[in-house]
């Protein structure tokens, strides 16, 4: 059984940081923290070789989760996967690496 | 700084694929120091925390003078909290993460984990560890020395890691060389201060709130 109580901070912290991210996208682009602008690789390819280019680039996939057209459900959905993962696989490398020592 | 796919050419992308497990290998062995101990466990949920930080971080955009925009890359901050090695590992699962919704693509991974994982990971630390040497010398609190070996250090990583990102666009034939690092590097120059100043807040944050969660103060060497 998990011991929710020994986890609370964390959890807390984690709720707070998606409160966080949500207001954030909901305030962030009209007070002009945040902005739509491309990012610095996005800047450079576009002003050489034009938005349309940039957007042809031929990708192997469709993204899984590339349906969510919401901010708010992608950075939600997005810190929970995030969190999950990280936890799990470093639960595993720190179990791994204390049954090793330990003989 | 997520390259998506279809940019590099596929000999660029299989060397970074190679290079970036190569590393991840290594650092899975050589990170003992910090996962090793007895109370090591009582990391874990932080870990959890500091993965919904960097999510958060990367998933928007501050703005940047001259119509472009930044968000913290986080391996340097990454790497200052749990150490060079497992900066590695963490900066590829949340790349992984975000190729799921399409930020940087599912072949570019290993080329995204180089430049942001490797460079801005281990590489910005070894920055910071020497960085804080010079800072050794000063009378600063020690808090102080890693916050400012961070921002300073996170700074100089995400500039580099844009040059390296330069090369790779050049090398795949989507720019050339004359283009495409003096560009890079010039938006850099100023995404960078972004990134340096967010990564020394959330470094100075921890050290108020919960400062034995810096797992590497003995690698650092910070007095």
């Amino acid at each position: 059984m998990i011991n929710v109580r020994r986890y609370r901070w964390p959890l807390i912290s984690v709720f707070l940081i998606i409160g966080v991210l949500l207001l954030m996208i909901a305030i962030g682009y009209s007070i002009g923290v945040l902005s739509d602008n491309p990012d610095g690789l996005e800047r450079v390819l576009i002003d050489n070789n034009g938005e349309s280019w940039l957007e042809s680039l031929p990708s192997p996939w469709i993204p899984l989760l590339s349906w969510i057209e919401s901010d708010y459900f992608a950075g939600t959905v997005g810190i929970i996967i995030s969190v999950c993962l990280m936890t799990i696989i470093f639960y595993i490398i720190i179990s791994k690496k204390n049954r090793t020592k330990n003989g | 700084m997520h390259i998506p796919d279809g940019l590099l050419d596929p000999l660029t992308t299989i060397v970074l694929w190679i290079v970036s497990i190569m590393i991840m290998i290594i650092g899975y062995f050589r990170m003992g120091k910090i996962f090793e101990k007895e109370d090591s466990e009582k990391l874990i949920p932080y870990i959890g925390v500091l993965a919904a930080v960097i999510f958060a971080f990367q998933f928007v955009n501050y703005p940047v003078p001259g119509g472009t925009s930044g968000h913290l890359v986080g391996g340097t901050l990454v790497a200052v909290i749990l150490g060079p090695w497992a900066s590695v590992i963490v900066l590829f699962l949340i790349l992984v993460v975000q190729s799921l919704f399409g930020d940087g693509g599912i072949t570019a991974i290993g080329a995204n984990t180089f430049n942001m994982g490797i460079i801005g990971g281990l590489v910005g630390f070894y920055i910071v560890m020497g960085i804080v040497r010079i800072l050794n010398k000063t009378n600063l609190k020690k808090e102080l020395k890693v916050t400012i070996a961070t921002a300073i250090g996170s700074y100089i990583a995400i500039v580099l890691a844009s040059f390296i990102c330069g090369v790779q666009l050049a090398i795949a034939g989507a720019l050339p060389i004359q283009v495409a690092v003096p560009a890079m590097v010039f938006w850099h120059l100023i995404i960078g201060i972004g990134e340096g100043i967010i990564s020394a807040l959330i470094v100075f944050y921890i050290y108020k709130a919960k400062p034995e969660f810096i797992a590497t103060e003995s690698i650092l060497k910070v007095k």
